[in-house]
């Protein structure tokens, strides 16, 4: 909570306090200086900086962050739209992630100077290494031209009819079973969740194979060892289990990565979430969005970080909640 | 320390994928060093002529990386822009690593409420995915080379804060330090001598690495197009000035991604060989290739630390 205050106050001194004039910021570059005097209004740019403060901070705290310049809805009611689709590929991404971060990072680890850790690590390294612009225009190449495996762009909804209930499209079809429509979402679903996740997940083999390394060799391993315990046994609730408590919260920060993913990602798939509702913002320096796509994706961080936190004592008996705030 | 250095060298050079890194990166910073002080004599051609005749052209010897649809050479525009990718990354992070030095140095010995302002701080600014912030900053701020780069370390201080103030407090507990300051040494010859010592080895391998995700956010800030000046070459910024024709011409678009791609690769190879080389306890390991000393250990357990497995079953 401390912290979304602090971050709120940073978007504010970006925004408002850090730009020489934000009414021109706000209404675009091009905009007429009536357009500029109105946009001031709307927006109350001419009061007092902490008058302005309350007023941002009243927009976040009702989630109303006024009407969008260009199209005259409200911000809000776009970004609820768009947000379950990021949602929808942020979470198959994690999966992506999780599965694959952790088997790669524990089977290089255990296989440490061989021929398949060094390949492995290549593999992450390299993924890692790539620019998100160039492994999604390379997966849409490969994948969806030159070998059309899967449709290039959009999540898949073109062409059904369906009522939102979470508003995650393959969720959505698969509650109401509409099997065509989840084929449609999975099949459009897989090539973007698969480059993000791939684009992002570095970190998290990385620190599952070290420390992996580190358990390994530890004293706590051989005593496991030496009480007769099998070897099954040992690498599952010593070796593995050890190492998962650092990896869970790489995993949690892989969100960062994964928010800031989408807005590349998104834009290259034209899948229609907050990503590429930001992109398209930056683009048409429509700012009023893009602060307030800002402090969404950075709210996404911060749940994904608490949440990491309430998995942690599962994993670490040592660590009990609420222990030291 | 020579002995120690050429230990170092050594273990760099046994492992193929440290030893690549460090070609490149050399490579790629001699490059970037030497079209900065020519002042942009070291490409083949000029790299914004257009010659509509070689519009489009694959690659070939005369066009190595081939020529984009005015028919300026792309070879030449990626080693114009090398200055201003190699430039700023290492300008962010070696700014970052030095305000990190400063107040993670200050927070650590000093402790108290400083100590907890500047943590606070440091989680507000790491609760921010990098991109998005830097770029609503360089957005904000408006195009200037100077801009970008702020917007940069803005995002890029905090985790060198965190970095040098954890070392810090673990050597601060050390008795070594407790002695001097007895002996009324102060805060400056404790810091010179006893912590920073201490400290710059693992900031050096996270700054390596981190060289690399500098480029990698530069770069996608100028493929958004945000803060970069128009008339600058930046890598990024070429990729999505020719995406349109992706399908029609690929090569155009993944050649600067990829040269990209490549540095970044060199930077976070270099990192992580480094790392490896200087973790103590793994040493043993790599020098035996991990899997010999399971069984070298049994004939001749010498050095304490690299028991491994015994046999079960």
């Amino acid at each position: 909570m401390f912290v979304l205050l602090g971050v709120a106050l940073i978007v504010f001194f970006i925004s408002h306090v850090l730009s020489p004039n934000p009414a021109i910021l706000w209404a675009g570059p091009k905009a007429h200086p009536e357009t500029v005097k109105a946009v001031a209004q709307e927006y109350h740019l001419n009061d007092p900086i902490l008058v302005q403060l309350y007023y941002f901070l009243l927009a976040l705290l009702t989630f109303n962050f006024g009407p969008d310049p260009q199209t005259g809805r409200p911000i809000a009611s776009e970004i609820l739209f768009y947000a379950p689709n990021t949602l929808e590929l942020v979470l198959a991404s994690m999966l992506v992630i999780i599965v694959l971060g952790i088997g790669l990072g524990y089977i290089s680890g255990m296989r440490f100077g061989t021929k398949v850790d060094s390949a492995i690590r290549v593999f992450y390294l390299t993924t890692w290494s790539t620019p998100y612009y160039l492994g999604a225009i390379v997966a849409v190449l490969v994948f969806a031209s030159y070998i059309p495996l899967f449709p290039s762009s959009g999540n898949g909804t073109v062409g059904f009819s369906y009522t939102p209930i979470t508003g995650i499209f393959v969720l959505d079809s698969a509650l109401q079973a509409n099997w065509p429509a989840l084929q449609s979402g999975v099949d459009h679903l897989i090539l973007p969740a698969t480059t993000l996740a791939l684009l992002s997940f570095g970190i998290v083999p990385r620190i599952m194979r070290s420390s992996i390394l580190d358990t390994r060799w530890s004293t706590h391993v051989k005593a496991a060892r030496a009480r007769g315990l099998g070897e099954g046994e040992v690498r599952r609730r010593h070796v593995l289990r050890n190492a998962l408590i650092d990896t869970t919260t790489v995993i949690a920060t892989t969100f960062g990565w994964l928010f800031s993913g989408t807005i590349i990602v998104e834009q290259i798939f034209a899948w229609p979430g907050i990503g590429q509702f930001s992109y398209s913002a930056i683009i048409s320096a429509n700012y009023p969005v893009l602060v307030a796509c800002v402090f969404v994706f950075t709210v996404g961080v911060i749940v994904a970080n608490f949440l990491a936190d309430v998995i942690y004592p599962l994993l670490d008996p040592r660590i009990t909640l609420g222990e030291g705030g | 320390m020579s002995t120690e250095s050429k230990r170092l060298r050594r273990l760099l050079m046994s492992n193929p994928l440290s030893m690549f890194g460090l070609v490149t990166v050399t490579v790629f910073v001699v490059l970037a060093l030497l079209e900065a002080i020519t002042f942009g004599r070291l490409t083949p051609y000029n790299p914004y002529a257009p010659d509509f005749q070689a519009a489009n052209l694959p690659p070939s010897l005369a066009h190595l990386f081939g020529t984009d649809f005015e028919g300026a050479d792309i070879f030449s525009q990626v080693i114009a822009a090398l200055p201003v990718d190699v430039g700023i990354s290492i300008a962010v992070v070696v700014v970052s690593a030095v305000i990190g030095i400063v107040l993670g140095t200050l927070a650590g010995y000093f402790r108290g409420a400083f100590d907890e302002v500047i943590m606070r701080l440091t989680d507000m600014f790491l609760a921010f995915p990098q991109i998005i912030m830097s770029l609503a900053i360089a957005a904000t701020l408006g195009r200037s080379l100077l801009n970008v780069t702020l917007s940069l370390i803005v995002v890029w201080w905090p985790s060198y804060v965190r970095l040098v103030r954890g070392a810090v407090l673990a050597v601060a507990a050390e008795d070594y330090v407790s002695v001097s300051k007895s002996l009324n040494s102060s805060f400056f010859y404790i810091v010179r001598k006893d912590a920073l010592p201490n400290v710059l080895p693992s900031i050096l391998v996270y700054a390596t690495t981190d060289i690399g995700s500098a480029l990698l956010t530069l770069s996608t800030l100028g493929y958004l197009n945000v803060g970069i000046p128009a008339e600058l070459p930046e890598l990024g910024k070429m990729v999505s000035s020719v995406t349109y024709n992706l399908y029609l011409y690929p090569t155009q678009v993944v050649i600067p991604a990829l040269v990209v791609m490549i540095m970044v690769a060199g930077f976070s190879f270099l990192g992580e060989g480094l790392r490896e080389s200087l973790d103590v306890k793994l040493r043993p390991h790599i020098l035996l290739k991990g899997r010999a000393l399971e069984k070298l250990v049994g004939a001749q357990p010498k050095r304490g630390k690299g028991g491994g497995p015994t046999p079960v079953g």
